[in-house]
This record gives structure tokens, C-alpha cells and sequence, in this order.
């Protein structure tokens, strides 16, 4: 009993005096963040604006045509509703921006106050909308050339900035938990091979099976070792999401306990399939591709870069049963919408049982030399 | 102290070995062998290579199991309880090495706890002349510090037999004769040593007996200077007279005894 502890302070040790190792698994993530962060897939579409129109004039009409523009890839593109079902799908993430246009917009010698609202989350896409708006109004202004002197531009519209608590933050806020859970993974499996392949290629691991202790005394060790990163891990790729890409992450004490019961469990399965390739693959140069072989289409296929239902049917009917498919969804529950532990049923049965199958595969295959 | 006093105790064998037999499918390692080590002598297993000395001594330290035949160490069967006679012999593997970002002080206290035993780091590694390098990492250690190392780790239990497998391969002559004075040292202190190696010289050096093998059998096993005896008494002479020196006795006067291995 009294070996657990010391095997795991010295893995412990043993990690964090490895500094490329470190390095790796938090930078190579954050790596990828940043850069998909960055691209903002989500930012390359003309913006999505909801217009009530209230007016329903011929100034109006024309207000929106400009909107629209003229060519044939529309600036905004624009669609109609009332407000409060536009508000809705502006919360959903669905619209980037919500115009309300007043009854009796631009009579002579009214003001008319054209309500926006946007999306904090989305500067790039309210900045659009705005500046759009007000070079229309601007032109229409122009147009209308018998309107009195008092009408004037800049009393015609205010701009209302909403923070909204939405269920969507765009690619970011999809990218983020993704990240994390896929950061899990790869400290998992890549971490527990490459580090138990070297040690039994240099007999640390026979030197080991010397001495009077059993297996589960070293791989208790490494285990908590791992775990202890790759929750480590979890917490400061979700932190750098939300300072640098700017994504709201959690909130509520129940959310963080959901992210860290993910990572733990999640950390837990990925060890375990770590433990599973580095006891079937003989030497180093088995393992490594072997690993690639199984994280790098979980990388694709389960929801850390592009939902699972944008994959083909056929397919997202298989990958919606993978492992990281779980820790992903459970992660980005959590982060993104602040998921309680029970509300996250399914996600904790899929990886309870992943982690229940690789655990046994790794005990049968766990070999001393 | 108790320890010392426990070693000269009881049998006055400390290893007894019969008709030990392992097979690798069609393949027989060891095919039979019996033999006793007595308490307190270095005793050497010699042989060509897959001539099964080093399946012997596994199987001597629990790490593999005989398909028949017994061992016995310190009056515990080897076969039975593995873990028990692991806790009581010292291992030097041929090839094992340690944990890279690790600092020998730290090597060695850890291998100690995990015989349950509080160990004086310091104490062990200035046995093996490695005081200089308590605080150092594990990876840039020269291969004579690294073979002194896995020295200093297997008396971390103060084992009752030392196994050693082929410890000087790969030595410089210097660190070579700094090896031969540890393991004599490590004698005189009561602790019984079994040693495998391919270098006669050193067997003739250090053994008090020695067991050679071939194709998994002993052929014939005594005391080195016996084993001589007996081939001059069939006429052997070599085709030239041996000189009162050899090639190694010039290297070690030309450049001294002193280790390199900084």
C-alpha cells in the first residue's frame, strides 16, 4: 500500500521536470486554437441581420433593398420576422443582428430611431451591420433630397449593444471545449505510450518487476500523475479560450464540477487506452503510429472542429458512439451552457463504459519488458 | 548489524537449485541444472552466449517461472513466493536502466521505499564512488556510473545474495578494475554475489567458484584455479609461451588507474 504514494510523487516529478513534454501538451493545443480561433470560420459570411419592419413604406422598403445590396453576393442577408422571434434566433446564435424599423420611418419631420441590436460575442459581424445600416440610411437620407433640415442622420437610430446569455458563441465558443477535450485525449494516449514504450525499451519497467512490487503500484502512479494533468490541462486551455478568444466559459460552481468530472473521467478512458496500445505495440516505432492511427480521425470525426451532424449520416451514426464524441459534447455542455453532472447523463455512460472496456485491455496487455 | 549476523546464519548454502528446467516452445534454455552457492562466496556463471545463464539467473530472481525443478533462496522457494525472495536479493540487470529526469539521491530513495525500506542515499551512492554525483540527473551519467548505480540500487535492501549480470560489459579497463574492487568490497561485507560474465580474466579475478555452461547444462563447475589444474594435467600448453604481462597491464601503466567517466 505505502508504495503508491512514492511512485507517484516521482512520476510527478519525473513529468514536470520534462519540460518539452509540457510544453507539447499545452502548447500544440493551444496551438490549434488560436489558429481556428483566428480564422473564425464563423466570420466569413455576410452577416445574418433579422429586420421587423414596422413601417412598411416605401422608405422602408427601400432602406432594406440597400441593405441588401446590389450585386450578387448580398452584404447583409436579410430576414424578416417580428421582433421578438427575431431576439429569439439572435440568442440562438442563428441571426447576427436585429434592425427594428418604426412605424411611420422617415416622415418628414419625425425622428426615426432604427433599434439594432447585436451580438457582443460577434464583433465582427455587428461592426459590419452597424457601419452597413448607416451607409444605407446615410444614401437614403441623400435620396429623399425635400426632407427638412431637421431630419437629421444622426438622431435617426440608436445602437443598442446587447449581452446576450445565449446558448451559442460561434465557432469559438464551439472550438474551445472541443480543444479541451481533445487535449485530454492526446495527453492520454500519447503521453501514457511514448512514456511506458521508452521505459520498457530502456528496462526501467524490468528493473522494476525486480523489486518486490506489483504492477498497480507503478501504473496507480502514473495514472494519478496523468489525471492530475490532463485536469491541469482542461482548466488552462478553457482559460485561454476565455481570455483570449474571448468565450464565456461556465459560470456556476455545478458547470466546473461537470468540466472537471469530465476531464478526470475522460483522462481516466484515454490513460487506459494509452496503457492498451503501449502493452499490444512492441516497440516505439509501433506505437507511434498506432496512436495517430486512432486519435487522429477522433480528432476529425467527433465534434471537436465541425458539429458530428455536419458529417455525413452514415457516418455521424458511428462517431457519435466514439469516445472523444463524448468528452467533447460533455465538455462543450458544460463550458458553454453551464451543465450540471445530471444533465449530463449519456456523456458520463458513454465514457464510464469506454473507460470500463480500455481499462481491462490495458490490465490483459500490461507487460514488464 | 542483525542483518550481518542473520547472513552467516543457517544453511551454510544460500542458494540450492535442482533439476531446474525452462522451455521457450521448441526451445530448451535451461535443460536440468542443479547446483549450491555457499554463503558468502562470489560465484560465477560462465558460458557462451544463449548457453542459459542469464534464464538461470531470472529464474534465481523471480522474474521468470521454471517449467520444473526447484530453487531455493535462503531457505524460500523461488517459485512460490517470487515477491518474498525479490524482497531479500539485490538485481543488477543486464542493460536496465532508470528513470532519465530523476536524480540519482532520488533513484535510490525510491528503489529503497519500494522494499519498504528508509535508505541514506548519500551513504550508498559514496560506496559506489558516486558522492560526486548525488545531485545529478540520471541520463548524462558515463556507462561505469551507470553500472555503479544499479549497484548502489540493488543494496538498497542490504540483500542477502547479490545477482549480478554481466556488470563490467562495455567498461573501460579502468572503470573495469574499479568494478572488480566494489564487488570484492561488497563481499568482504558478508553479501553472497552471483556473477555472469564473458570476460575469463574476471571470473578468474573475483570467483571463488564458478559453474560452466553450455547449451543449457553444466558442464562442470569448481573453484577457477581447479578448473586449470585440471587442463594442464592433460597436457594443454599454449602454442606460445604466455609473457609475465600482457596488452591490458601495459594500458592500465600507461594511463593509470584513475576512472575517466566524469
Amino acid at each position: 500500500m505505502s508504495h503508491y504514494w512514492p511512485l507517484t510523487v516521482i512520476s510527478m516529478k519525473m513529468y514536470f521536470r520534462n519540460r518539452q513534454g509540457i510544453f507539447w501538451a499545452l502548447f500544440f493545443p493551444f496551438l490549434i486554437m488560436i489558429i481556428f480561433g483566428l480564422l473564425d470560420f464563423g466570420g466569413f459570411n455576410a452577416p445574418d441581420i433579422g429586420i421587423d419592419d414596422r413601417a412598411g413604406n416605401s422608405a422602408s422598403k427601400s432602406l432594406i433593398e440597400k441593405l441588401q445590396g446590389s450585386g450578387d453576393d448580398p452584404i447583409l442577408v436579410i430576414s424578416r420576422g417580428i421582433e421578438s422571434t427575431l431576439l429569439a434566433e439572435l440568442d440562438d446564435g442563428d441571426l447576427d443582428a436585429v434592425f427594428v424599423i418604426p412605424e411611420g420611418f422617415a416622415q418628414p419631420g419625425r425622428r426615426s430611431t432604427v433599434r439594432v441590436t447585436t451580438d457582443a460575442r460577434k464583433p465582427q459581424a455587428s461592426g459590419v451591420a452597424v457601419v452597413v445600416l448607416s451607409d444605407s440610411l446615410e444614401n437614403l437620407f441623400q435620396e429623399m433630397a425635400t426632407v427638412p433640415d431637421e431630419f437629421l442622420i444622426g438622431s435617426r437610430f440608436d445602437i443598442d449593444q446587447a449581452t446576450i446569455e445565449g446558448q451559442d458563441q460561434g465557432f469559438k465558443g464551439f472550438l474551445v471545449p472541443g480543444i479541451a477535450a481533445m487535449a485530454i485525449m492526446q495527453g492520454g494516449i500519447f503521453g501514457v505510450v511514448f512514456t511506458l514504450v521508452r521505459f520498457r525499451a530502456q528496462g526501467v519497467l524490468r528493473r522494476l518487476f525486480a523489486t518486490p512490487i506489483s504492477p498497480a503500484h507503478f501504473l496507480v502512479g502514473q495514472v494519478i500523475t496523468r489525471l492530475t494533468i490532463s485536469v491541469l490541462q482542461a482548466y488552462i486551455l478553457l482559460a485561454v479560450g476565455a481570455l483570449v478568444l474571448g468565450v464565456s466559459i461556465g459560470g456556476s460552481p455545478a458547470a466546473w464540477l461537470s468540466m472537471t468530472l469530465l476531464a478526470v473521467l475522460g483522462g481516466a478512458l484515454f490513460i487506459s487506452l494509452g496503457l492498451a496500445i503501449s502493452g499490444m505495440a512492441k516497440t516505439e516505432d509501433v506505437a507511434a503510429p498506432v496512436s495517430n492511427v486512432i486519435a487522429l480521425p477522433m480528432m476529425f470525426l467527433s465534434g471537436v472542429f465541425f458539429p458530428v451532424d455536419s458529417l455525413p449520416d452514415t457516418v455521424a451514426r458511428v462517431t457519435q458512439y466514439l469516445p472523444l464524441t463524448y468528452l467533447a459534447d460533455g465538455m462543450r455542455a458544460a463550458a458553454l451552457e453551464g451543465a450540471g453532472v445530471t444533465s449530463l447523463g449519456p456523456e458520463f455512460l458513454g465514457l464510464a463504459l469506454w473507460t470500463a472496456l480500455m481499462f481491462i485491455v490495458a490490465t490483459r496487455t500490461f507487460r514488464w519488458e | 548489524m542483525e542483518q550481518r549476523v542473520n547472513k552467516a546464519a543457517g544453511n551454510s548454502y544460500v542458494i540450492e537449485v535442482e533439476n531446474l528446467v525452462k522451455r521457450y516452445d521448441d526451445l530448451t534454455a535451461v535443460n536440468g541444472i542443479s547446483f549450491n552457492v555457499r554463503r558468502g562466496e562470489v560465484f560465477g556463471l560462465l558460458g557462451p552466449n544463449g548457453a542459459g545463464k542469464t534464464t538461470t539467473v531470472e529464474i534465481l530472481e523471480g522474474m521468470r517461472k521454471a517449467d520444473s525443478g526447484t530453487a531455493f533462496i535462503d531457505g524460500i522457494d523461488v517459485g512460490r513466493q517470487p515477491k518474498r525472495v525479490k524482497s531479500i536479493i539485490g538485481v543488477q540487470l543486464q542493460s536496465a536502466q532508470f528513470f532519465d529526469h530523476l536524480k540519482l539521491t532520488e533513484i535510490v530513495s525510491l528503489f529503497g521505499t519500494l522494499y519498504g525500506k528508509k535508505v541514506d542515499a548519500n551513504d550508498l551512492l559514496e560506496r559506489v564512488n558516486l558522492e560526486e554525483k548525488a545531485g545529478s540527473y540520471y541520463a548524462p551519467l558515463s556507462g561505469g556510473q551507470k553500472q555503479r548505480l544499479s549497484i548502489a540500487v540493488a543494496l538498497v535492501n542490504d540483500p542477502v545474495v547479490l545477482f549480478l549480470d554481466e556488470p563490467t560489459t562495455g567498461l573501460d579497463p579502468q572503470a573495469r578494475r574499479h568494478m572488480w574492487q566494489l564487488i570484492k568490497s561488497i563481499q568482504d561485507e558478508g553479501t553472497t554475489v552471483v556473477l555472469t560474465t564473458h570476460y575469463m580474466e574476471e571470473a578468474e579475478e573475483l570467483c571463488d567458484r564458478v559453474a560452466v555452461m553450455d547449451s543449457g547444462s553444466i558442464i562442470r563447475m569448481d573453484t577457477p584455479d581447479t578448473l586449470v589444474e585440471e587442463l594442464l594435467a592433460t597436457g594443454f600448453t599454449h602454442d606460445r609461451q604466455p609473457k609475465l604481462a600482457n596488452l591490458e597491464d601495459v594500458f592500465i601503466s600507461l594511463t593509470g588507474r584513475s576512472l575517466r567517466d566524469e
